[in-house]
């Protein structure tokens, strides 16, 4: 999974019989794993054709600051992804743990940490539901996840009414608009989040056996190692970066009601599909997912200062998703052709 | 042979005593006994559907019989997982190869037993396990190239090695395969077997299921026969030729002995 072995192993001579399918593999592999940022430039320059106001400073930062929340859910849904499962209920996740935290804060006048900690442990909690249900019932996690996603739903407008809460302690807001050597604090902690994952899957053993789950589950299981456990710690970690995102998007925002959050699930799993992360599982790397979240950022941005409207956005989003998925299709049958 | 002594049991390294396995109305295993020695390859040989898989995925924990007692040097065990069996100091190769095609054959050979370092292992050792997987691919004289080669992209004679490798990574002591060269053609079947050899004259058991015959007449020490989930008998390879082995396969111990032409027309009446 690290681009220094995935270099290695192109490098290194194949077997006689299939060489040409396999140096085709490899070099689609190759190809795929940069296509993205390719395609990110590509998106750069177009619209710094199309629109003067695209490639400034400031048009820059705003895109990066406006997505810093959607990095840390896509980061945490590679997890899931990538172990060979999908979490669709990370929006409803949002809405829940935002109008809970926002109450401690507003309603009950929770110190600003004790309600960040309340909310990020309510947030591994349903990873942990999430998690608990796939491994136990062995089942579709699409369409668990779609069941816990509407249950999520329901108890957030329950608890919240239907209120709008805002007005945060100000140590809450300088979540997104405090500073550190010139640099917006979320992003500070986006980066952290991207490098510290990137870690854990190069470099730990839990990371290793991710994306063996995703690989093949049945011989993680022959290899000794408790497949039920490994994918219930996959969902709390989704869960518990879905908690820091909403953290970020409430501070941000400095006001949230339960339709906060919904909608996050498609461009977290957009960007991760179009980064590389193989819907199957077993397969993504984590600076080609950050440069997924990107390119659709940077689609949505240009496209609004090309002013071509919120909805052809989104009918080039789900264009982009089922491009995305196609080539991941594609990519497998050529691996399954070169196995046999 | 109820009235084993302790010092004859030890001679065995496994002794599978009285298993039997039901899968719904499939009574895939019937009281089966059998016996390994230290340092034997024993082939474990059958019709399709015999339970010789069954048989063996009940030693390695993949499956639990119904009933039967396990022994394992001397001692009475319970396998009820693969970690269990694992423990003992047994690995199977399965069949339906358990692989990763995602990993490189290091990863593949470390996967479940990471090598690591720092406080609390928390980092994967990643300079010694490849060192590990390069001194084992020598040691073995095992075809691989480098232990950066992606699974994916190897053959099937290839794949075998590297599961080898990952029992002996592990200091199993009792190994398992599953119908290994298969899928293998003469040269690559040829290679592993000889792989299998040399492993036994390590000290290692090996439990060897195939339907080549001569495979098993080549390099086993004897040859342990199923049919319809019931033990046949066990067969000295020195002692006996193809036919013997193909006989009992086919006919069962009750008809073994029966005139050729007379038993062919009963076996297909
Ligand atoms: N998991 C299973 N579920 C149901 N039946 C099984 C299962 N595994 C094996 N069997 C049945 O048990 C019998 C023995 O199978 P197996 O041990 O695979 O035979 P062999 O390996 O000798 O070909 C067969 O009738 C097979 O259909
Ligand atoms: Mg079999």
């Amino acid at each position: 999974m690290g681009m220094d072995e995935q270099a290695q192993v192109s490098r290194s001579s194949m077997g006689r019989s299939s060489a040409d399918g396999l140096q085709r593999h490899v070099h689609l592999g190759f190809l795929r794993k940069y296509a993205v940022v390719f395609v990110l430039l590509a998106l750069i320059l177009v619209f710094s054709l199309v629109s003067d106001s695209f490639f400034t400073v400031r048009n820059l930062t705003n895109i990066v600051t406006q997505n810093t929340y959607f990095i840390i859910v896509a980061v945490g849904l590679s997890f899931v992804l990538i172990a060979g499962g999908i979490d669709l209920s990370v929006g409803y996740q949002m809405s829940l743990v935002g109008v809970v935290t926002a109450m401690m804060m507003v309603l009950w006048s929770f110190p600003v940490w004790a309600a960040v900690v309340l909310g990020l442990a309510l947030g591994t909690v349903l990873g942990l539901v999430n998690g608990l249900i796939v491994a136990r019932i062995k089942t579709f996690p699409l369409i668990v996840t779609l069941a816990t996603s509407v249950i999520f739903q329901g108890i957030s407008y329950i608890v919240s009414q239907a209120r709008t809460f805002r007005d945060f302690p100000s140590a809450f807001q300088f979540i997104a608009k405090g500073r550190l050597g010139g640099v917006p604090l979320d992003v500070w902690l986006t980066l952290l989040i991207v490098v510290v994952v990137a870690l854990i899957y190069y470099q730990t053993k839990w990371g290793m056996r991710v994306v063996a789950l995703g690989g093949n589950e049945e011989a993680l299981r022959l290899a000794g190692v408790s497949t039920r456990r490994t994918k219930t710690w996959v969902y709390m970690a989704c869960g518990f970066l879905t908690a820091v995102a909403t953290m970020v998007m409430v501070s941000k925002a400095n006001s949230v009601q339960s339709s906060f959050g919904p909608g996050t699930e498609f461009t977290a799993l957009t960007a991760a599909i179009v980064g590389g992360v193989s819907f199957l599982g077993g397969e993504g790397n984590i600076p080609a997912l950050v440069a997924g979240v990107f390119v659709l950022a940077v689609l949505g941005n240009g496209m609004q200062l090309a002013g071509w409207g919120v909805y052809a956005q989104f009918i080039v989003r789900g264009a982009i998703l089922l491009a995305a998925v196609a080539f991941d299709e594609y990519q497998k049958s050529l691996k399954l052709r070169v196995k046999a | 042979m109820t009235t084993t002594t302790v010092a004859a049991a030890t001679e065995y390294v496994v002794q599978l005593r009285r298993i039997s396995k039901r899968f719904g109305g499939v009574h895939a295993l019937r009281e089966v006994d059998l016996e390994l020695r230290r340092g034997e390859i024993m082939g474990i040989v059958g019709d399709n559907g015999a339970g010789k898989s069954t048989l063996m995925k009940i030693l390695s924990g993949a499956y639990v019989a119904d009933e039967g007692e396990i022994w394992v040097n001397g001692r009475k065990v319970r396998i009820r997982n693969p970690q269990d069996s694992a423990r003992l100091g047994i690995a199977m190769i399965y069949q339906d190869l358990a692989l990763f095609n995602n990993f490189d054959v290091t990863k593949n050979i470390f996967i479940g037993r990471e090598l690591t370092r720092g406080p609390m292992g928390l980092v994967l050792d990643k300079k010694r396990m490849y060192r590990e997987t390069q001194e084992l691919i020598r040691e073995l004289k095992v075809d691989i190239k480098s232990p950066r080669q992606n699974v994916a992209s190897m053959s099937g004679g290839q794949r075998q090695m590297v599961a080898c490798a990952r029992a002996i990574a592990f200091k199993s002591t009792i190994l398992i395969m599953d119908e290994p060269t298969a899928a293998l053609g003469v040269t690559e079947a040829n290679k592993l077997l000889g792989l299998i050899r040399n492993l036994a004259d390590k000290g290692i058991s090996i439990l060897l299921i195939t339907q080549r015959i001569p495979d098993v007449l080549a390099i086993a020490d004897r040859v342990f026969v199923l049919k319809g989930g019931e033990r046949q008998g066990v067969l000295d390879v020195g002692k006996v030729t193809l036919d013997d082995v193909v006989t009992l396969i086919v006919r069962g111990k009750d008809r073994a002995g029966e005139a050729p032409g007379d038993v062919m027309y009963k076996s297909f009446g």
